[in-house]
């Protein structure tokens, strides 16, 4: 009688689930590693600091995007399929995408039935018109994306909320049945269904909503809800038992627990990462240096990494209004002399980011790759081209100028002093002023008088987009109209009326092919106008727990796709 | 003794109104000194891409265009009265003692801190036992085997205790005894009615690294009080009484030497009560101190108002214990 | 104190004679107590080694003493009194310290024996009262526990009930007034006098045979001073124990003592009988200290004559006598004094001193000098070939 092969407690292979195969460096992006259906097990995410609010009418951070979709189901969201495809938005609580009429001036949507509450209570359509309606009081709800109160047509420009206002509601948004919800715009806008992919469209109950209290305990709608929530420190989901996977067919029911642990320490994160003690670093931008190193150099560790594309850039704004910048020429001129090598090496390194030439990042629709100024060919930087520029603006030889960073984020003075050292090769003389990131958009780069008082003329900036087209990522950035007085975006301040028409242009436009034709005319123009210096693409190194299944990098969000993950039996 | 006390306690009082100003004066007259506008600084709270409108709101929901003055009295009589805040079907009544809303999610702030209290509370009793003991301890035989290789190494890995920065050490032992060999993993905080196993087993590395510091440096001063008492003509006149040297050393020695030791004791209790902030960041142990490095992070001002005010607090009530402990322990000094 | 001419006997070895035993010749050490004194110093040494060197802080002294007898002590401060009678009691600490010479108590040898013996003899049948009793009580704990503990360490089987009265007794024996009130104060609340009375009843609360009192009324007030030096007395009288009494004060010991031991450096200068060594000194160093020392029998216009110079390093003294840098007298005697260390003996019947003068000359000088007669340097007069053995 042959001893089979029994389950013991040895090390050996032949037992399935102990010893985990790694799929390999890069293997989640553009698949999914680990695909399974088991259930069971608790996922541990660790944040170093934590959602900007677990309400999902109140956040904006790129990893709640995508954690919300757990607990609430907005009208759209993105796919879970793997690679490109994780960039196009589908059919969530709405039964398919948004029928647009009036040119594009109106979008009604009509939502899933039998749709529940944790609690049972069935979901209307004026539950989601109080939805987006909470989202105009920003003095308690101030996080979020301000698309609805910028789009919607009717009192939406006065409207203060149902907090304030007891009796009035959002005229622009009907609700001709509870299942059938219709938007009415003050402009044409094709990219609807990207915005009410916000989890701001995440159904609440008038009766039950308590403001700036209900972050403690939205009622759910997806597959788990909130069991427990001690602010700052943790909350605690557990499977919701009335969810019905066909309400949002993109997220999954797997883990019998998730716990968010908020406020740990950075480094602790990726050690407890990689020892296995937990499961995902929520805020899902990477490891620290440390970490990073230790993985890049071992190759088993290395195997079990991803390196994906984050959908970010990392980039210098150059202002139009600071001299000698307001001559198009001196700015061409910072642009072909940037070194982009040393650049690169600032934010990491081929695994932190791939020199970027264009506006638009390679993840937004409608990026096209071109290179004005040779950063690919010549990524050292092109001294000659520079100067020639420098001979059209009338500063032949160079000019004085003052480069902005955030001196806390040891990246980017890494990348001003680089900056200043490839300058210095042309003739341009910069010096550094650093300000602390909490009040950068707040008091100094984002505020244009106080640019212009202390002749800011490069300042460092980072974006993500809102969604993946060109409006979503570019409209903040490089519109005219976006300028603000405080918290600016557009801190070159471009104003070209070619790309405010652009823009407009995107909006009316109503087929895809227009669309990526004019997102691809609009990031030429702004490299033209070399209001922007792109300097990396940014990337991530993202270390996969072994226990995890489903694991894939979703290329809107950037990272790993929370609605799918699952625990190994 | 009980005018002694009432004394003080005014006093106390005065200076936490003192201290409220100062801080009130850091928070928002230096920034206006700076060139801040409430603008931006309400730009702040409002996430990505504010509208104008969005911003003014939030101006006015922080009250932050109510004179200083108005902001002040408001916040002082929220104490001790209450307050209340927001506005329309939000609005709610906030009861006394009434630290203000925070600003980044719109919570109240006391309970917030009296939820962190119980984790610094642990961390600190825990490592002051240990440190008190074992700096003493140390610190004695030292100073009585004064000179010997025993008191020259105690004292050089004291030299080293006082030396090493907490963060260093705590990662070191994180390092060691939590990632390569996992005796501790996974260090989080279990409140103590919830599991007291679990409770002590996790702070375990916490309190070893902080009472680490601490004892090194006890174990030096008890050492140079030791040496200083047992010079003292009393400790002669105690042998000369024909008594034990034990006796000598522990009932009229260390006695002695003890007494300034244990005041510094409750002053060093005091001030970790307010948030032992290195080791709390070191092994996420969510306390006062990771609570004041958010709110200082996030510029969120009634939290910090309300910390410092917390912290304030402890130390002068530590610094009031002390002197009363004091005045039992010696019975020279009068009060 | 009358002068009692016969001080030198060979009888009267009582425990209440009132006589001073002479030193041996030389430093010869004999094989037990000299004489039936109930405490005997033989060639006691002392020697402390520092980082600068071996100190020399007692260099061979010896004396007896009997029960109601008292010895004063006198001398600079450095030279050696303190650290003769921690000695006796017992009480230096460490490796550093050598003891060499003999120390009998009542027949009982102390250098070199069971410290924990040497333990229970103290506060029992040896006890100390030192200069400054604020410092000297432990201030934290109060005098009854004080004098309680002393009493209980050495009668463990007296109940604290017993132990108490005891304190509250003794407290009454030196003269405070309330004592059983008193008992419960702290050394703070005590005025100077009143403390170093609490000390003397801590030391006497066993009924040693030996009190030793270093400097007892140095930091007290002089009209204070004169209860305390009664005190003793009277309390010796009463307890019939011999008093050691160390001062640098030489009005103190007039008053008490029955034997005077002048030390410098270290060493006896001179020892003898109180009258005899105040009436008729015989060593430089104590001329000196009598003359510098106002007394009331004397014309206010007579100058005061200091010592000249200061104590020499213990780590280093000078060769031959120790004096001799410091006295005026050296060239009477040629180069005797800087080569040749003078040995204590007796130059008049009782009275020893350690000096190379002849006694004629020792006379002589002394009368000179009392009578005022001052010379800076006494050298010219004397031909350098006149020394006599």
């Amino acid at each position: 009688m042959v001893v089979a092969a029994c389950s013991s407690s040895s090390s050996s292979s032949t037992t399935s689930g102990t010893t985990p195969t790694s799929a390999g460096f890069n293997a989640a992006t553009g698949s999914v590693v680990n695909a399974s259906t088991a259930k069971g097990g608790t996922l541990t995410f660790d944040n170093s600091s934590g959602p900007d609010s677990t309400d999902a009418g109140n956040t904006y951070y790129a990893f709640n995007l995508n954690f919300t979709r757990l607990y609430a189901t907005p009208l759209t969201t993105y796919s879970s399929s793997p690679g490109s495809a994780g960039l196009s938005v589908v059919p969530a609580l709405a039964t398919s995408l948004g029928v647009a009429s009036d040119g594009n001036k109106t979008w009604t949507y009509h939502l899933k039935s039998g749709v529940t509450y944790e609690d049972g209570t069935p979901v209307t359509s004026a539950d989601v018109k109080y939805a987006v309606e909470r989202t105009f009081d920003r003095t308690v709800l101030p996080n979020g994306p301000s698309y609805f109160a910028s789009l919607l047509a009717g009192n939406a420009a006065t409207y203060k909320g149902p907090f304030k206002d007891k009796t009035g509601n959002a005229t622009a948004i009907d609700t001709p049945d509870s299942s059938t919800i219709v938007f009415h715009l003050n402009q044409p806008f094709a990219d609807f269904n990207y915005v009410v992919a916000f989890p701001q469209t995440a159904p609440v109950p008038q009766a039950k909503d308590t403001g700036a209290n209900y972050q403690l305990h939205p009622l759910s709608t997806g597959p788990y809800m909130f069991q427990s929530y001690q602010l700052n420190k943790q909350y605690t989901l557990v499977p919701n038992p009335k969810w019905n996977p066909a309400w949002d067919p993109q997220v999954k029911q797997l883990a019998s627990k998730v716990i968010v642990n908020l406020n740990v320490n950075a480094d602790d994160i990726d050690n407890r990462l990689l020892a296995g003690d937990i499961s995902v670093d929520q805020a899902g931008s990477g490891v620290q240096a440390a970490a990073r190193a230790r993985i890049l150099s071992n190759p088993s560790l290395k195997n079990s990494s991803d390196n994906p594309v984050t959908g970010f850039m990392w980039f210098f704004y150059v202002n139009t209004q600071v001299a000698p910048l307001n001559n198009v020429h001196c700015r061409e001129a910072v642009l072909f002399a940037a070194n982009k090598n040393t650049l690169q090496t600032a934010y990491g390194g081929p695994y932190g980011g791939d020199i970027a030439s264009t506006a638009i990042p390679p993840t937004v629709n409608g990026y096209s790759k071109f290179d004005l100024y040779n950063a690919l060919s010549m990524p050292n930087g092109d001294v000659t081209s520079a100067k020639q520029q420098l001979q059209a603006c009338g500063q032949p030889n160079g000019f004085n100028v003052n480069i902005a960073y955030r001196s806390d984020r040891p990246r980017e003075v890494a990348s001003a002093t680089a900056l200043q050292a490839s300058l210095a090769a042309a003739g341009i003389h910069a010096t550094l002023k650093g300000f602390p990131a909490s009040s950068y958009y707040g008091t100094f780069a984002g505020v244009p008088t106080y640019v212009h008082t202390h002749s800011l003329g490069i300042l460092t900036g980072g974006w993500g987009p809102d969604w993946p087209d060109a409006y979503g990522w570019g409209w903040a950035l490089f519109d005219g109209k976006a300028i603000a007085t405080a918290g600016n975006a557009n801190i070159a301040e471009e104003n070209n009326p070619v790309v405010n028409n652009l823009f407009n242009q995107l909006e009316q436009a109503t087929t895809d092919s227009a669309r990526v034709s004019i997102s691809q005319q609009i990031d030429m123009q702004v490299m033209k106008d070399a209001v922007m210096l792109p300097a990396v693409y940014s990337k991530a190194l993202l270390y996969r727990g072994s226990n995890l299944t489903n694991v894939n990098v979703n290329e809107y969000y950037g990272m790993y796709n929370y609605g799918i993950l699952g625990l190994k039996s | 003794m009980t005018s002694f006390i009432i004394r003080r306690l005014f006093a106390a009082v005065l200076l936490l109104i003192l201290v409220s100003m100062v801080i009130f004066a850091i928070f928002f007259l230096l920034p206006k000194l700076g060139g801040q506008t409430n603008y931006g600084l309400a730009t702040q709270y409002v996430g990505r891409n504010p509208t104008r409108e969005a911003v003014l709101q939030m101006e006015d929901q922080l009250g932050l265009n109510k004179p200083v003055y108005q902001q002040y009295w408001d916040y002082l009589r929220a104490i001790v009265a209450g307050g209340y805040f927001g506005t329309g079907s939000n609005r709610v009544y906030c009861p006394p003692p009434c630290f203000g809303y925070s600003f980044k999610n719109q919570q109240p702030v006391w309970p917030q801190m009296v939820s962190d209290i119980p984790v610094t509370l642990s961390l600190a009793i825990g490592a002051s036992v240990l440190w008190l003991v074992g700096g003493v301890t140390i610190g004695v035989i030292s100073a009585l085997k004064r000179g010997t290789i025993i008191d020259r190494l105690s004292m050089t890995i004291a030299l080293f205790g006082v030396s090493l920065p907490i963060f260093f050490t705590g990662l070191i032992a994180l390092e060691l005894f939590s990632y390569r060999w996992p005796i501790f993993p996974n260090v989080q905080f279990v409140p103590f009615t919830e599991n007291p196993y679990l409770w002590a087993k996790n702070l375990v590395l916490p309190w070893l690294v902080l009472a680490f510091l601490y004892a090194a440096l006890y174990a030096r001063l008890t050492r140079a009080g030791m040496l200083e008492t047992m010079s003292e003509d009393y400790i002669r006149t105690a042998r000369a009484k024909g008594l034990s040297e034990r006796t000598v050393i522990f009932k009229h020695g260390l006695r002695s030497a003890l007494t300034p030791i244990l005041t510094i004791f409750g002053l060093d209790i005091g001030l970790l009560l307010g948030g032992a902030i290195i080791t709390e960041y070191t092994f996420s142990l969510h306390g006062l101190g990771l609570f004041t490095i958010e709110a200082v992070q996030n510029q969120d001002f009634p939290e910090i108002m309300g910390v410092t005010m917390l912290a304030t607090f402890f130390v002068i009530i530590a610094n009031l214990v002390v002197d009363i402990l004091y005045a039992v322990l010696d019975p020279r000094v009068r009060y | 104190m009358a002068g009692d001419d016969d001080i030198l006997g060979t009888s009267a070895r009582g425990a209440r004679g009132r006589r001073g035993r002479t030193a041996a010749e030389g430093s010869v050490v004999a094989s037990g107590p000299q004489s039936g004194a109930m405490l005997e110093v033989q060639d006691l040494r002392v020697r402390f080694q520092t980082d600068d060197g071996l100190v020399r802080a007692v260099d061979g002294v010896s004396f007896a003493l009997d029960r109601g007898q008292t010895l004063g002590i006198v001398g600079e401060s450095g030279s050696g009194k303190s650290v003769t009678s921690l000695a006796i009691m017992g009480l230096h600490r460490g490796g550093s310290t050598t003891i060499d010479g003999r120390i009998w108590l009542s027949g009982e040898e102390l250098v070199g024996a069971n410290p924990a013996r040497v333990r229970e003899l103290r506060g029992a049948k040896m006890a100390m009262i030192f200069q400054d009793p604020l410092s000297s009580l432990h201030p934290y704990f109060k005098v009854g526990d004080q004098i309680v503990e002393a009493y209980r360490i050495h009668h463990p089987k007296d109940s604290k009930r017993q132990a108490r009265q005891r304190a509250i007794d003794m407290l009454g024996r030196v003269g405070i007034p309330q004592p059983a009130v008193r008992l419960d104060d702290y050394p703070h609340q005590f005025s100077g006098g009143m403390r170093q009375r609490v000390m003397i009843a801590m030391a006497l609360v066993n009924d040693p045979e030996l009190l030793i009192a270093d400097e007892p009324t140095t930091a007290l007030d002089v009209t204070v001073q004169a209860q305390i030096l009664d005190l003793i007395s009277s309390l010796q009288a009463e307890f019939g124990s011999a008093v050691i009494i160390i001062t640098h004060d030489l009005g103190v010991v007039a008053e008490l003592s029955d034997d005077i031991l002048v030390m410098y450096a270290g060493r006896a200068a001179e020892y003898g009988p109180a009258v005899g060594v105040f009436n008729r000194p015989e060593h430089p160093y104590t001329w000196g200290l009598m003359a510098s020392m106002p007394r009331m029998d004397r014309e206010l216009t007579t100058r005061l004559v200091p010592i000249p110079g200061t104590p020499p390093s213990l780590i280093r003294v000078p060769p031959g006598c120790p004096f001799h840098p410091r006295c005026r007298y050296s060239g009477l005697v040629g180069e005797r004094c800087k080569t040749e260390v003078p040995v204590l003996h007796e130059a008049t019947a009782g009275h020893a001193s350690a000096c190379h003068l002849t006694a004629a000359q020792k006379a002589r000088e002394w009368s000179e000098l009392s009578a005022g007669n001052v010379r800076d340097e006494v050298r010219e007069t004397v031909p350098q070939g006149e020394v006599e053995a």
